[in-house]
C-alpha cells in the first residue's frame, strides 16, 4: 500500500461526486501531505488529475486495484518560489553517474509513482528522526521535486555533522531520465 | 484565466437538471465562482415542487434504471450541494412573470435578476455555459 496521511472513501459514487468529496477532504490536510482517494468512477482518474492541476494541488497517480481505484493527491504542489540557501548545490545532469547517495526527500507517495533508480527515501519530514541510516562519510545528492524541501533537507543534514552534502537542482520535476516505479 | 463560469438554464426536463448541476458542482469545486441564470422550463429545477418530479424525455424513460444503479446523486441533493458550495441561483424575473410564479415558489437562498444581471455577470466569465 502507498503511504497517505489520509483516505476518503468514494467508492459507489458517480460524477461529480468524488470530485466534492475530494475538495472538501482536502481542506482538512496540510500542505504537502498526501491523501488517498478511493473510487470506482471510471472517470475519477482523468477528472482527478484535472481538477488537482486547475485548484493547484499535485496529482501522484493512480493504482488499480479490481474494481478499485486509488488515487494519491498531494496538497499545494504551487510551491513558492524561495531563495535557495543552502550552498553546495549540483545540477540534475549526470546524477546517477557521480558516487554517493541519491537521497529523495518527497513523500514516499511521491517516491512510489516514479524516482530514479538507486534513490533512497526518506520523506522530509522523517528525516530528523532517520538520521542513523545514512553514512556521514558519504556524499549525498538530496533531491526533492523542485528544489526547495531538498534544500531544507541538505541543511538539517550540515547541521548534523554530514559535510559532503549537496542539493540537487532543480529537481524530480525536470528529470527526463529512467524512472523506477514501486507500484 | 477566468475564474467565473456562467451557466443559462433554459430547459426543464431531469437531463438537463444534470447537466447543469453536474457541471455547477464540478466548477464550484475546482474553486469557481459559478452563476446559474434560470429561464423558461429551466425555472424548473429550482421550483419548491417541480424539482422533485422532472421528466425524463419522451422514450428514454428507462434510463430511471441506469441512474440508480450508476449510484447518481438525486437532484435536491445536487441542488444543496452546489448552494453548499457558494453556487449562485438566479430566477429570470420576466419568465417569473409570465408564468405567474413569485419568489417563494422557489427553494430558498435564490435571487431573482434580469438578463442584465446576469450579462454583467457573465461578461469576463469563461466559459459561459447553455443547457
Amino acid at each position: 500500500m502507498i503511504q497517505a496521511n489520509m483516505q476518503l472513501d468514494a467508492k459507489g459514487l458517480a460524477c461529480p461526486m468524488p470530485i466534492v468529496k475530494t475538495k472538501k477532504a482536502i481542506t482538512d490536510l496540510e500542505e504537502g501531505q498526501v491523501l488517498e482517494v478511493q473510487a470506482t468512477d471510471k472517470g475519477s482518474k482523468a477528472d482527478l488529475a484535472a481538477w488537482a492541476s486547475s485548484v493547484g494541488n499535485q496529482y501522484l497517480g493512480t493504482v488499480e486495484d479490481g474494481d478499485v481505484l486509488y488515487h494519491y493527491i498531494r496538497k499545494g504542489s504551487n510551491e513558492p518560489e524561495v531563495e535557495q540557501s543552502f550552498e553546495h548545490t549540483v545540477s540534475l545532469d549526470g546524477i546517477e553517474s557521480r558516487d554517493g547517495l541519491i537521497l529523495d526527500v518527497r513523500e514516499a507517495a511521491e517516491y512510489a509513482f516514479g524516482h530514479i533508480d538507486g534513490a533512497k527515501s526518506i520523506p522530509l519530514g522523517e528525516l530528523d528522526s532517520r538520521l542513523l541510516e545514512l553514512d556521514k562519510e558519504q556524499e549525498v545528492y538530496v533531491i526533492c521535486r523542485t528544489g526547495k524541501r531538498s534544500d531544507l533537507a541538505a541543511q538539517l543534514l550540515a547541521n548534523n555533522g554530514f559535510t559532503k552534502v549537496y542539493n540537487v537542482l532543480p529537481g524530480m520535476n525536470a528529470w527526463n531520465g529512467n524512472i523506477k516505479k514501486d507500484i | 484565466m477566468s475564474k467565473k463560469v456562467a451557466i443559462i438554464a433554459a430547459n426543464g426536463g431531469m437531463f438537463d437538471a444534470y447537466k447543469v448541476f453536474n457541471i455547477a458542482t464540478a466548477a464550484a469545486a475546482s474553486d469557481k465562482e459559478v452563476q446559474i441564470f434560470f429561464t423558461f422550463e429551466g425555472l424548473n429545477l429550482i421550483h419548491k415542487q417541480a424539482m422533485h418530479g422532472l421528466e425524463m424525455p419522451a422514450g428514454k424513460e428507462h434510463f430511471a434504471e441506469g441512474f440508480e444503479k450508476a449510484n447518481v446523486p438525486a437532484i435536491p441533493q445536487l441542488v444543496e450541494m452546489a448552494q453548499e458550495l457558494g453556487v449562485t441561483f438566479i430566477a429570470c424575473q420576466m419568465t417569473m412573470d409570465v408564468m405567474g410564479l413569485t419568489k417563494e415558489d422557489f427553494i430558498d437562498g435564490i435571487e431573482v435578476g434580469g438578463a442584465v444581471t446576469f450579462l454583467e455577470y457573465a461578461k469576463d466569465a469563461a466559459p459561459t455555459l447553455t443547457f
